[in-house]
């Protein structure tokens, strides 16, 4: 916990006060006590994401996170969310490529009702046809707005499809457009069945309450739900690429642009902190190298490098994406073989200790407002927890950060940001006229 | 409520306004320069002329270059935004506590001493010419952009904060001059600070650094509308073959944010479109009808009468029956009103959820800056929670009566026409739009 009394200026540490339970059917609890505000965030993390889905079923995790809405025996559809929200609850979920989360955020005289229409979800759901086929057809409806007419969201979606050959981070989180029209309520059913237990959940209560009494209504209202037993783990590790994937996606565009893909690590791996600061590096701020050299100069409209940070960063190895935009009337591949070149500078000079140093200050920083919110606090000890099987490292992030050389920042560099490594995909603009011939979109 | 900041208040002797914030939760500053001029300001036909200002003061000082600056900045982990808003122009610095006095010291050197240099003129215009192509391509911005030029039709709030590509050419460094010689002026603004600072350093680094800021002026006289004209009622529409989906945004003018009206109304529309899955246009047309993944409906409250607003969206056939069951939402809460369960959950909505806008310094600055700009009194904080319940369903059904014009609205469609046009002829007249 962190209070006023333990700041010093030079020496700050984060110390989130983390409380760990284990109910005997193999729910867990991370309690993070907190009383400066009469609020407290309600999460629940369930071990299922794209990550566990097979072709022919791909975006039935978060589709299944909308029919976690649509009512029980006592409630109906959308009542839970309004319930919650007359009592001043910010809730929502978001599905990801290794969980599906459901977050409650309210005044904490009322996580009890929080709890109760949890478990009351997580037991009674309501799985029927017609709650089915109208959460298909907004699903569909967030399909297009999210990858279909968004200026880049099909290019990344061509992007994780090559890179990846038999890793199920190959396919997007919002699925394929026709295994979405092709799904049935019986296999949400079966799904539901396998991975929505109490053994597959991570529960986090943070901010105003105490551990022992947020165990005990965790106790009352989930205590009674039998586990089915662990649900299968994906057993497949990506082969390592050998050699660069390239591919050309032609749509209606403004402008031109590529993305470029490097598999790195998971959020176990060590390397993720001089990686994350490898990306702070070469775009975070106005000040980074990609900013300078391309982006104030009008080189590139846009240009970044991005990987997410912990506890954000998937939990088998993702991909390290580069994304560059053209300035209008510019060469989209003399910007691409420039910024190889930098690339190529950086792996053979290194870094200078000033970025390295000023990239650790900028992760400090940010780890700062993240606990400055309940909600930040719990999903950093329980997205760690549910990926790595330990929440304290949220405890950790900083001394990691901290602890990365200048030698590490040039290794990780040379290792990960290889031609062979690469996928790169292009968009090439075309007309209305062109993009109609070449047939639908997804 | 012993959570509720204290909001101290002081006024220098230039004229610039202290409010500042005791935030002692989290190692972390928050600090904004607010001048009360913006967008509204841009002269005609040179759109963007506040916000490109804003930027332009981070890219040279008396002191420092912009590269300078921003490894400065960002060595401490900090960071500089500067950004135009209707009413108001703003630059932000967000950093660890334990460098405040530097912070300070840079944003006061920002505000106070650019230098606005030639050689970063032409590159800031072509980033912006380069955010404006790739504006294109983004569906919804097009569609909220396109609904203020075809609403507001030139009048102040006729155009985008952050500039129209046919502007580009047309604003030249001088401009940009011009504007913060005359708008930044320690009489029309505004320095907030929320963080783990005791209030006499704030005190006495603030008056430091700033009372010896003269300034410019006198600033423009504040724009409070109504505007001179709108654009007539009726459904308007922009071909974009190439969409899979419709944008849909309909709207008429809403109300300044020194209406009267302004509890009851923000209760009204919560249950109209601003609250989620407890509003009624998202029971419509996501829950019961699937049509869309979102919808919401906002009256955006500003100095002169913004607009009243919905957006949603939908797969390009279903666009005619969208706008009309929109419609039919808006005239049914306008003509019956909202029930008592309704107010009831609105109401516990909003003072159950007060304490948690107050969690961050940042949400804590942009509150005390809102406070600040429309003039809602110190205390405001204190009595917002009694406002929002002193509401009775009385004063939310005359607000609904007499805010809300289903019959005036204007919709602005982006979609592919071939695939809505004909049913959205059935609905009255279609103008097709020219992309600009």
């Amino acid at each position: 916990m962190i209070t006023s009394g333990q700041f010093t200026a030079l020496s700050w540490q984060p110390e989130i006060e983390i409380v760990t339970f284990r109910l005997d059917n193999g729910l867990t609890l991370l309690v993070l006590p907190d009383h400066f505000f009469p609020v407290v965030s309600l999460q629940l993390h369930y071990r299922v994401g794209s990550r566990y889905e097979q072709p022919g079923i791909t975006g039935i995790s978060h589709l299944f996170e909308h029919l976690m809405f649509r009512g029980t025996e006592e409630l109906g559809p959308e009542e839970f969310s309004r319930l919650l929200q007359a009592k001043g609850g910010e809730i929502n979920a978001f599905t990801t490529k290794d969980h599906t989360s459901y977050f409650e955020n309210l005044p904490s005289a009322h996580l009890e009702l929080a709890v109760r229409l949890e478990a009351d979800r997580l037991k009674n759901l309501k799985l029927d046809e017609e709650n089915f086929q109208t959460e298909r057809q907004v699903v569909i409806s967030e399909r297009k707005l999210r990858s279909v007419d968004s200026p880049f969201g099909l290019l990344e979606e061509q992007l994780y499809a090559l890179a990846y050959l038999q890793h199920p981070y190959k396919w997007p989180v919002i699925g394929w457009d026709q295994d979405l029209r092709r799904m049935t309520l019986e296999d949400c059913r079966q799904y539901y069945r396998t991975h929505y237990h109490p053994g597959n959940l991570v529960v986090v209560v943070a901010g105003d309450t105490d551990p022992e009494k947020a165990r005990d209504l965790l106790e009352k209202y989930f205590g009674d739900i039998t586990p089915t037993g662990p649900p299968p783990e994906p057993q497949v590790t990506e082969p390592p690429q050998r050699g660069e994937r390239r591919a050309v996606y032609k749509k209606v565009s403004q402008v031109e642009a590529f993305f470029a893909g490097f598999h790195v690590v998971g959020l176990g791996h060590p390397d993720i902190y001089p990686l994350t600061l490898l990306a702070a590096i070469l775009s975070t701020g106005k000040s980074s190298r990609f900013y300078q050299d391309f982006v104030r100069p009008g080189k590139a409209a846009e240009l970044e490098a991005d990987l997410s940070s912990p506890p954000w960063t998937a939990q088998d190895p993702d991909l390290l994406v580069i994304r560059a935009v053209a300035s209008p009337g510019s060469d989209l591949a003399a910007l691409e073989a420039e910024v190889w070149t930098r690339v190529e500078e950086l792996k053979r000079d290194g870094v200078k200790p000033a970025e390295l140093s000023r990239a650790k200050k900028l992760m400090k920083s940010q780890t700062v407002q993240v606990l400055a919110k309940n909600f930040h606090r719990g999903l950093l000890a329980g997205l760690f927890h549910l990926k790595t099987g330990d929440g304290r490292l949220a405890n950790l992030m900083l001394r990691n950060y901290e602890a990365v050389t200048l030698e590490d920042i040039q290794r990780v560099a040379r290792i990960y940001l290889r031609e062979d490594n690469r996928t790169v995909v292009i968009l090439k603009p075309v007309s209305p006229e062109e993009s109609q011939a070449l047939g639908p979109l997804a | 409520m012993n959570y509720l900041p204290e909001i101290k208040h002081m006024v220098l002797p230039g004229g610039l306004t202290l409010l500042a914030i005791e935030y002692e939760r989290v190692p972390w500053v928050s600090m904004s320069f607010m001048t009360k001029r913006g967008a509204e300001c841009d002269p005609p036909d040179k759109a963007g002329t506040a916000d490109w200002t804003a930027e332009y003061l981070t890219l040279g000082t008396v002191r420092r270059s912009q590269l300078q600056l921003a490894q400065d900045i960002e060595s401490l982990g900090a960071s500089l935004r500067a950004q135009a808003e209707w009413d108001a122009t703003m630059v932000h610095l967000d950093g660890l506590a334990e460098d405040f006095s530097g912070h300070l010291a840079t944003l006061a050197e920002v505000v106070q001493t650019p230098t606005f240099p030639p050689e970063e003129f032409h590159l800031l215009k072509e980033r912006r010419r380069a955010e404006l192509a790739q504006v294109q391509d983004d569906p919804r911005e097009v569609a909220f952009r396109r609904f203020h030029r075809l609403f507001f039709q030139g009048t102040p709030y006729g155009h985008a904060v952050r500039g129209e590509l046919e502007c580009l050419d047309r604003l030249d460094f001088e401009d940009l001059r011009r504007f913060y010689q005359q708008e930044f002026s320690p009489r029309a603004a505004t320095l907030a600070i929320v963080g783990r600072i005791p209030f006499p350093q704030v005190v006495e680094e603030v008056q430091r650094l700033w009372s010896g800021w003269e300034g410019g002026g006198p600033v423009s006289p504040p724009y409070t509308g109504p505007p001179e004209k709108t654009c007539p009622p009726g459904i308007y529409l922009l071909d974009r073959p190439e969409l899979a989906q419709s944008e849909i945004r309909m709207g008429f003018l809403g109300l300044p944010r020194s209406h009267p009206d302004f509890f009851p109304l923000r209760l009204v529309n919560y249950i109209l479109g601003g609250g989620g899955f407890s509003s009624r246009l998202m029971t419509r047309i996501r829950s019961e009808l699937g049509l869309t993944y979102g919808i919401r409906s906002q009256f955006y409250f500003r100095r002169a009468p913004g607009p009243f607003l919905v957006s949603t969206f939908t797969p390009a056939a279903n666009t005619a029956r969208v706008i009309q069951e929109i419609t039919a939402v808006i005239r049914k809460v306008k003509e019956e009103g909202v029930t008592a369960q309704e107010l009831e959950e609105a109401q516990s909505y909003y003072t159950g959820h007060f304490p948690l806008g107050l969690e961050t310094p940042r949400a804590l600055c942009r509150r005390v800056l809102t406070i600040d700009l429309y003039e809602l009194g110190l205390d405001y904080l204190r009595y917002y929670c009694e406002r929002i319940r002193q509401v009775t369903l009385d004063d939310a059904r005359q607000a609904a009566q007499r805010h809300l014009q289903p019959e005036n609205l204007v919709t602005l469609v982006v979609g592919p026409a071939a695939r809505c046009r004909e049913s959205l002829a059935k609905l009255g007249p279609v103008e097709l739009l020219e992309e600009i």
